[in-house]
């Protein structure tokens, strides 16, 4: 076994942002011990993005397209990926921690019989191994993992890795494997897809988040913070608390198992800060935090504070920078 | 129908990272501190399917846990949730294990319990993260996963599953037997356990199985992952408060020093 295998996830018809960050954490692994660095490319018409998985760090792309991989079904993909370990035989795969790849990654460990680390922020050697650190409890702690088995998995997760330089003129090989699926029913049937609006979606692309907890207790409170997040052009997030009360769609929710964002602002308002919440946007350059509870563990990580609730700030806030910015 | 959910006992996930202590030696968290929880991935995953046991009569519902002394008191809250019978996996051996031989050690007790139509186990675990042995445990009885789940209904046989997808929601339908792993929704928090079910739950026996009775071989569920080193993450950020005589103060020097810091642009 040599080599190291990623899998690729496709956002919008092009190769995703988290894949290609992957990428560039297999390109800095394969630059410490010269493994090969191999893509897979699954699903329906998708040869298409090989050259741009080539030019974003990738040495070949091993295509499994089939018309049966038009919709994400796990069996099915798992089965192309299966086949395309068994021609690889890489010692290391690394997967995109979006969706897909969370859901994958699991059950190709089982199959193949391999080790994996779940959610891993970072790297470094130890000699000839890889120590990959993940947080644990909650993001209260971080744990430094080694894979002891001959395959190792990982799932990376997203804006923790720095992308390869991009190269149009990279060259690299390009391999068409065959799959039989014929024997292979899909295990599930999709019925329904419930899209949300953009608005809601923007939020690991906003450079300023602003996001509301367990204070804010009714969905008309988040109104506000969506005219402070509109006013600067921002995007509106929340707990798992707002999630669970039904306050915001679960596509808001920011943290541990919501989505991970690292905007320049990040606006915590009537949010206490539980680690879980925190594990989602620690990496924000800029944290500024409004509560009336001094206690609250947000002040901890937080660049600026307001001991207050936040009704009594947020109206004259939102005045305020109005005139200064307009 | 007959459903399995598979449950685990851990340290409370809310203890702020102020109080959260850590056995660097262990290289785990130190066990005496705080309470210890039912994990609330897996309380709403309880909660799915005593949804589907008060729609469907004639379903018995399942709990089962793998672990030591303290973590029967999990199958206990199950059992006075409502469900109808809990099992425990338990043997030295079990101990230390990672999710690879948890998946193997609850794959053969949910064998053992005659298959079951559905398994169901919360997305992940508030303690390790690892979100994986549901998923090993589906993969290991070569049934069909669905995972983020949060909803399912029934008809024909067939299973609608509400998902959560990285853009949104989704519903897809399935044959039984089929494993999924369950996330928080306003549709899923846990209910409260009646004092009739309490009293009830401490009434029951719960059947104690050990690798020996579940044929594992010590060998089949060595640990795949080390963990090398424990560590408190920190940040480095210090705190300004933004004092005033109220709210409206407060508010006008706080729009006053994110201007000066020149953060929007």
């Amino acid at each position: 076994m040599s080599g190291i295998l990623i899998t690729t996830s496709v956002f919008n018809g092009s190769v995703s942002m988290p894949t290609r960050e992957v990428l560039g954490m297999a390109r800095a692994i394969a630059a410490k011990t010269g493994d090969s660095v191999s893509a897979a490319l699954v699903g329906a018409e998708v040869s298409g993005l090989a050259s741009e998985l080539i030019a974003a760090g990738a040495d070949q792309v091993c295509i499994c397209e089939d018309v049966k991989l038009s919709e994400f079904c796990a069996n099915l993909y798992l089965e192309a990926l299966q086949t395309i370990v068994e021609k690889v035989a890489p010692r290391i795969i690394l997967m995109p921690g979006e969706a897909s790849g969370t859901d994958l990654a699991p059950r190709l460990a089982q199959r193949l019989k391999g080790g994996l680390v779940t959610d891993c922020i970072e790297y470094e050697f130890s000699g000839d191994t890889i120590l990959y650190t993940k947080p644990v409890y909650g993001s209260k702690a971080l744990a430094r993992i080694r894979i002891t088995t001959p395959v190792s998995l990982v799932t990376v997760r997203p804006r923790t890795q720095d992308v390869y330089p991009e190269a149009a003129d990279r060259t690299g090989e390009t391999i068409r494997i065959e799959l039989a699926l014929d024997s292979c029913p899909p295990e599930t049937r999709m019925i329904e897809r419930m899209e949300e609006e953009v608005l809601e979606c923007t939020l690991e692309e906003a450079n300023v988040v602003v996001s509301g907890g367990r204070g804010l207790q009714d969905a008309e409170a988040f109104e506000q913070l969506r005219e402070l997040a509109n006013l600067l052009n921002g995007a509106v997030g929340a707990s798992r608390v707002a999630v669970d009360q039904a306050l915001v769609p679960p596509s808001c929710q920011i943290g541990l198992t919501g989505k991970i964002v690292a905007p320049d602002v990040y606006f915590a308002i009537g949010l206490s800060g539980a680690s879980q919440h925190i594990a989602g946007m620690s990496g924000s350059k800029y944290i500024v935090a409004i509560n009336n509870d001094e206690d609250a563990p947000i002040f901890d990580i937080s660049n600026v504070g307001v001991i207050e609730d936040f009704r009594n700030v947020l109206p004259v806030l939102i005045t305020e920078l109005k005139k200064h910015l307009s | 129908m007959h459903i399995v959910v598979c449950i685990k006992h851990v340290i409370d996930p809310e203890i702020p990272p102020s109080q959260f202590r850590i056995d660097f030696e262990a290289r785990r968290a130190v066990e005496d501190q705080g309470k210890w929880v039912l994990n609330p991935y897996d309380g709403n995953a309880l909660e799915v399917a005593l949804q589907l046991k008060d729609r469907h009569k004639e379903t018995k519902v399942t709990a089962m846990t793998m672990g030591g002394q303290s973590d029967q008191k999990v199958l206990r809250h199950a059992l006075a949730m409502g469900c109808d019978s809990a099992i425990w996996l338990r043997d030295d051996g079990f101990d230390n294990l990672d999710s690879y031989g948890i998946a193997r050690v609850l794959a053969r007790g949910i064998q053992k319990a005659g298959l079951p139509d559905i398994v169901l186990c919360g997305r992940q675990a508030g303690d390790w993260d690892m979100a994986q042995v549901g998923l090993r445990i589906g993969e290991a009885l070569g049934m069909p996963c669905v995972s983020l789940v949060y909803n399912i209904e029934t008809g024909d046989g067939r299973l609608r599953l509400r998902r959560e997808t990285d853009r949104g929601a989704e519903v897809v339908e399935a044959d039984m037997p089929v494993l999924a792993t369950i996330t928080n929704d306003q549709s899923n928090q846990p209910r409260y356990s009646s004092v009739k079910g309490i009293m009830a739950a401490k009434r029951k026996d719960i059947p104690i199985w050990s690798a020996q009775e579940l044929e594992i071989d010590p060998a089949e569920i060595q640990p795949m992952l080390v963990i090398d080193e424990l560590i408190v993450p920190s940040y480095d950020r210090q705190v300004m408060f933004i004092d005033g005589q109220d709210g409206a103060e407060k508010a006008t020097r706080l729009a006053a020093h994110l201007i000066k810091m020149n953060l929007f642009t």
